[in-house]
């Protein structure tokens, strides 16, 4: 309760310039402050120092990367299961397709296994993540959720473009073993075709001999940058997978 | 609710309140890192409690709470100033309200580092409770929230926050004439 001829108190100084005043106290401060130049000199004075505190006060915004991290971690968390190695064999599930995809499998890897091991490998692994049906580790087309879910598991580090090429959706990632080194799996479906991106360090990688082999309608594409090894199976169109390979090799280049 | 609706919705509570707690965690461990890992450890404990939280009440205030018991607990607070927070004799002070004299209403507030280190240098429960009007703009029963505390003090605390400004920006002005 609030007298007419009673100052107002700090404390209602300091709710008031809040806006935290329930009406009825309000009304009746207001009543007084009409009528008392002193209280209303207070009000003015706390306003001032109000505006003046929110001035002094700096916010602190968290760096881009912190941002990022923060982003990452809003995401449901997965269990943290340990890397999974995708074979064919492990993966493939029924025996028709079983069947089939080692056929498949090994036709292709009698051709390819003459230039590149690692290329029979790389394609065993997209094999296998068609034929599979447990979904990539990080499922999602936010290179913000995608690129940082790596951070931490892999010896290198890479960038993922703003946007991919039209057409071309990135589906989530994977870590896996290549040759008993880490690396990162990207999947992406190109027009009505799923890609495989293999990301490893140049160290481990080996100098594979061909830029582009087309093999049983899966085209194998690699490109090189400067720390990396970056390479595209899929049985989509050639010139589409070209430009999402540029895409991507032109975020690697330092700046 | 499911658990997949759930953490949408979270995403999309939390998403925008990323930056506020970031610098309200600066601000209350001073130091970059801590205050990054205060906030990635208050977004895994909410995540994880956030069956518990009541739709339709006030996310901001409940994860703001999650994020200073975070920073209570954490080894910033526990190596610093953790027992500061804690104090409840800051509310004990000053139980008498006088109306302000009117030396207050000559107080200069253009003097902008002045203010900045009456700020540093006011305990560290009031800067907090201070931060959260006047950065964070939470309603004083939000703050009552967040702090644990009835409104009834968050109204005095920050009273006593804006009076300790104002005794030293006095005493600062009194000793330059
Ligand atoms: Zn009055």
């Amino acid at each position: 309760m609030i007298q007419d001829h009673q100052h107002l108190s700090y404390e209602e100084v300091s709710a008031l310039v809040d806006g935290e005043l329930i009406p009825r106290d309000a009304h009746d401060l207001e009543q007084h402050l009409a009528s008392c130049h002193s209280c209303a000199l207070s009000v003015i004075s706390a306003m001032q120092l109000k505006s003046a505190t929110k001035r002094a006060f700096k916010r602190f915004a968290p760096p881009p990367e912190v941002l990022t991290r923060f982003r990452a971690r809003l995401l449901p968390e997965t269990p943290k299961n340990p890397a999974r190695v995708y074979t064919a064999r492990s993966l493939i599930r029924g025996a028709l397709a079983a069947c089939l995809l080692l056929a498949l499998s090994l036709l292709i890897r009698r051709e390819v296994r003459q230039s590149s091991g690692l290329a029979a490998e790389l394609l065993d692994q997209h094999l296998a993540l068609l034929s599979s049906d447990s979904p990539p580790e990080v499922i999602s087309s936010d290179r913000h959720t995608v690129k940082p879910w790596f951070d931490g598991k892999l010896p290198f580090s890479f960038n993922l473009p703003d946007a991919f090429p039209s057409g071309t959706t990135l589906k989530g990632g994977d870590l896996i073993f290549l040759d008993g080194h880490p690396a990162a799996l990207l999947v992406f479906t190109v027009g009505r075709h799923q890609a495989s991106v293999f990301l490893t360090q140049r160290s481990f990688a080996g100098t594979p001999s061909v830029a582009r082999r087309t093999l049983s309608g899966f085209t194998i594409q690699y490109a090189k940058t400067q720390d990396l090894y970056l390479t595209v199976v899929s049985d989509g169109n050639p010139s589409d997978l070209a430009l999402l390979v540029s895409a991507l090799v032109a975020e690697q280049s330092p700046r | 609710m499911p658990a997949r609706n759930g953490s949408v919705l979270f995403e999309q509570l939390a998403l925008p309140l990323l930056p506020s707690l970031y610098s309200h965690a600066f601000w209350l461990s001073r130091n970059q890192e801590d205050a990054e890992d205060i906030v990635q450890e208050t977004i895994s404990k909410a995540l994880r409690a956030f069956d518990s939280f009541q739709s339709g009440t006030n996310f901001r205030a409940w994860i703001f709470r999650i994020l200073r018991n975070t920073f209570l607990t954490s080894r910033a607070a526990i190596a610093t100033s953790r027992t500061v927070f804690m104090e409840d004799h800051v509310d004990l002070f000053d139980v008498s309200d006088p109306s302000p004299t009117p030396e207050d209403h000559l107080l200069r507030l253009d003097n902008h580092a002045a203010l900045t280190e009456a700020l540093e240098r006011l305990h560290p429960q009031l800067r907090e409770v201070l931060l959260l009007c006047e950065i964070e703009e939470l309603k004083y029963k939000e703050i009552a929230v967040v702090l644990d505390i009835p409104i009834g003090t968050v109204m005095s605390r920050i009273s006593r926050a804006r009076r300790t400004l104002y005794a030293q920006l006095s005493q600062q002005v009194g000793s330059l004439l």
